[in-house]
């Protein structure tokens, strides 16, 4: 599972460039966003909100460009080829992943010794990859139904009459940032548990191949 | 007639201490609040001044602290806003009116069949105790007993508009907030649920700002020629719809736009300290004297949609914000529940009898998910995945379990 190599098919360039972006989008909205929700310096409010808006509309632009991109670029559909095709189908159900959620559930919960089958996302990874689109979007309706000029809109004011006023969506934004901490502690954990191979593809795109292969 | 009737308030004011002059300043500024210009002044002192006894009006109140009463009733110093409200003709006003008794009550029967009046509604409707609250008659074995709800609907049924005044006619108010022993709730939810159809124009803040009831007024007795039809028509409105737990109604709430359109926040003298990152983090500071932000302390104008920092209270003297109270956010709906704790940034989230903050459900979800990252990670250690990872399987599960099978029915 984690001995297979990382080609660069697996990540192209502009996928590592969309990650970068998007990771640096997200560490300056959770700071940000800690910051106006109790800000514990002070002097930075207005370039808390400024770089929380920014950010969000470039991860807003960078997501949909990546869904879209989706149909165009071609990567790798497994781990340990070369071989490339669109990468909305690794999107889509695959077969080698087909009965395999609940094996990878008991992998991971310690109740299964060798590793599962499963194309370049698994099942479970998959999901989660997924989850995070309705997620982000999600999280840019609160923001704009708390945000001034927006909330007024009936658009955003109908999901404010529906959650009970601006208070309680604000608690809502809030805790969707926590769904993203949540997120982003598990990805990062279970990309570098086996070792370091996966950063260093998306981050630096260098490849790892073990020997004997190429 | 308007001569006279100029005459009779010119006296009025002078009685009580009230220049002409500055009964012109206080139109000018009713004239901004309604959004004219101030040159419209003299004519809403002529308008005033030529109004013979004015629309007959019913004040009740519902489940209240009196509050409202209180705000607009003052009549320790001449104040111009009372007077011009001596212009309505209240026939029934619990807390300051002469009469009592049966006399008192058949006011409102009489001026139910006759018509042709508003209806001033403050506190909540308390449904609860099958309606056996704000009891009038003795037991409800007497000839003519009523219940609160039953005077509410019999003096709503016949109004040309009811004015819901206070948070507490507006949807329950702070009476509404959990666990809501007495199930209260507004005047506008009630009406619905009970069919009647009169127009409820709501003016929700605890209580409520006497110059806003004032602007009102004038609203209807100039621009609508008295005619709440024709004022509810030229008046703009926002509508703020929600779900009132207790009667099960889905109710759009009409409020005046140029009073309830804008937050606090938008037009609040310390909003530059916000912009620049100064808060106040005690109460008693310095920094709350400089006019430092309170938000960090706090406070709800980011979402409490009133005119508060324009108009001000207490003869425009000061407000929260401006004397150094955080905004605790009373002109919202459900105004209790959403922004209790009023010293935090955000409400708490009840989970049955207890609140908790939302910052505090994130850092331990945070704190339990990292810790059981940390116990996993050494789990994988000892399994012997960490490295190469695991050996892999040379077939999946389920094609195993199923060639079993297949093999054990060869």
């Amino acid at each position: 599972m984690a001995g297979h190599p990382h080609y660069r098919e697996a990540h192209p360039l502009i996928f590592v460039i969309t990650h970068w972006i998007n990771l640096i989008c997200m560490v300056m909205l959770a700071f940000s966003g800690f910051y106006i929700h109790y800000p514990f310096f002070d002097g930075f409010m207005g370039v808390a909100r400024g770089m929380h808006f920014v950010a969000m509309y470039v991860v807003i632009i960078n997501l949909t460009f990546r869904i879209i991109a989706a149909f165009f670029v071609k990567t790798a559909q497994s781990l340990d080829s070369r071989e490339v095709d669109l990468d909305i189908k690794n999107w889509l159900p695959q077969e080698k992943n087909r009965h395999q959620f609940f094996e990878t559930v008991k992998y991971y919960l310690f109740l299964r010794k060798e590793g599962v089958i499963s194309a370049k996302y698994g099942s479970l990874q998959k999901i989660a990859y997924l989850a995070t689109i309705p997620l982000t979007y999600l999280q840019a309706y609160t923001g704009f139904a708390i945000y001034g000029p927006t909330m007024d809109w009936g658009f955003f004011s109908g999901g404010l009459d529906l959650v009970g006023g601006p208070m309680n969506m604000r608690i809502i934004h809030y805790l969707g940032m926590w769904v993203f901490i949540l997120f982003t502690m598990v990805h990062a954990y279970l990309a570098n548990i086996y070792n370091f191979a996966p950063s260093k593809l998306i981050f630096l795109w260098k490849e790892t191949v073990p020997e004997g292969k190429h | 007639m308007a001569q006279e009737a100029h005459g009779a308030l010119h006296d009025l004011l002078a009685v009580r201490g009230v220049t002409r002059r500055d009964f012109l300043k206080y139109c000018g500024s009713v004239a901004a609040m309604l959004g004219l210009s101030e040159t419209m002044a003299p004519q809403i002192a002529a308008a005033l001044e030529a109004a013979p006894k004015l629309m007959p009006a019913l004040w009740l109140n519902g489940g209240s602290c009196t509050g409202c009463t209180e705000s607009i009733a003052q009549v320790d110093t001449p104040d111009v806003a009372t007077i011009v409200l001596d212009y309505l003709s209240f026939e029934y006003f619990e807390t300051i009116m002469a009469a009592a008794g049966s006399w008192a009550e058949k006011n409102i029967t009489k001026r139910a069949e006759e018509g042709g009046y508003i209806l001033i509604y403050e506190g909540s409707v308390m449904t609860g105790q099958d309606g056996y609250t704000l009891f009038v008659g003795g037991g409800p074995e007497n000839e003519g007993a009523k219940k609160g709800t039953e005077i509410l609907a019999e003096a709503a049924k016949n109004a040309a508009a009811v004015i819901a005044v206070g948070s507490c006619a507006v949807d329950g108010g702070w009476i509404y907030g959990y666990p809501n022993a007495s199930e209260a709730t507004g005047v506008a939810a009630f009406l619905q649920k009970e069919g009647i159809k009169t127009p409820v124009v709501n003016m929700p803040t605890c209580p409520v700002n006497p110059e806003w009831v004032v602007a009102m007024v004038v609203q209807l007795l100039i621009v609508a020629d008295r005619d709440p039809a024709k004022f509810l028509e030229v008046t703009p409105m926002v509508k703020r719809t929600y779900t009132d737990a207790v009667t099960g109604e889905k109710v759009g709430l009409l409020m005046p736009k140029a009073i309830y359109g804008q937050t606090i926040h938008d037009n609040c003298p310390r909003r530059g300290h916000f912009e620049n990152g100064e808060f106040v983090t005690e109460l008693g500071s310095k920094e709350e004297a400089m006019g430092y932000c309170l938000y960090k302390v706090g406070c709800k104008g980011p979402q409490t949609f009133t005119q508060c920092p324009v108009t001000r209270w207490n003869r425009r003297a000061s407000w929260c914000v401006e004397s150094g109270a955080p905004c605790i956010g009373c002109g919202g709906l459900n105004w209790v529940d959403n922004n209790a704790p009023f010293l935090k940034r955000t409400s708490d989230i009840r989970i049955g009898d207890t609140g908790v903050q939302a910052g505090t459900i994130g850092a331990a979800v945070g704190a339990v998910a990292a810790a059981g990252l940390v116990l996993h990670g050494i789990g994988m250690k000892a399994a012997g995945r960490i490295g190469d990872g695991p050996p892999m399987e040379e077939m999946k599960a389920y094609d195993r379990k199923r060639l079993a099978k297949k093999g054990g029915d060869k």
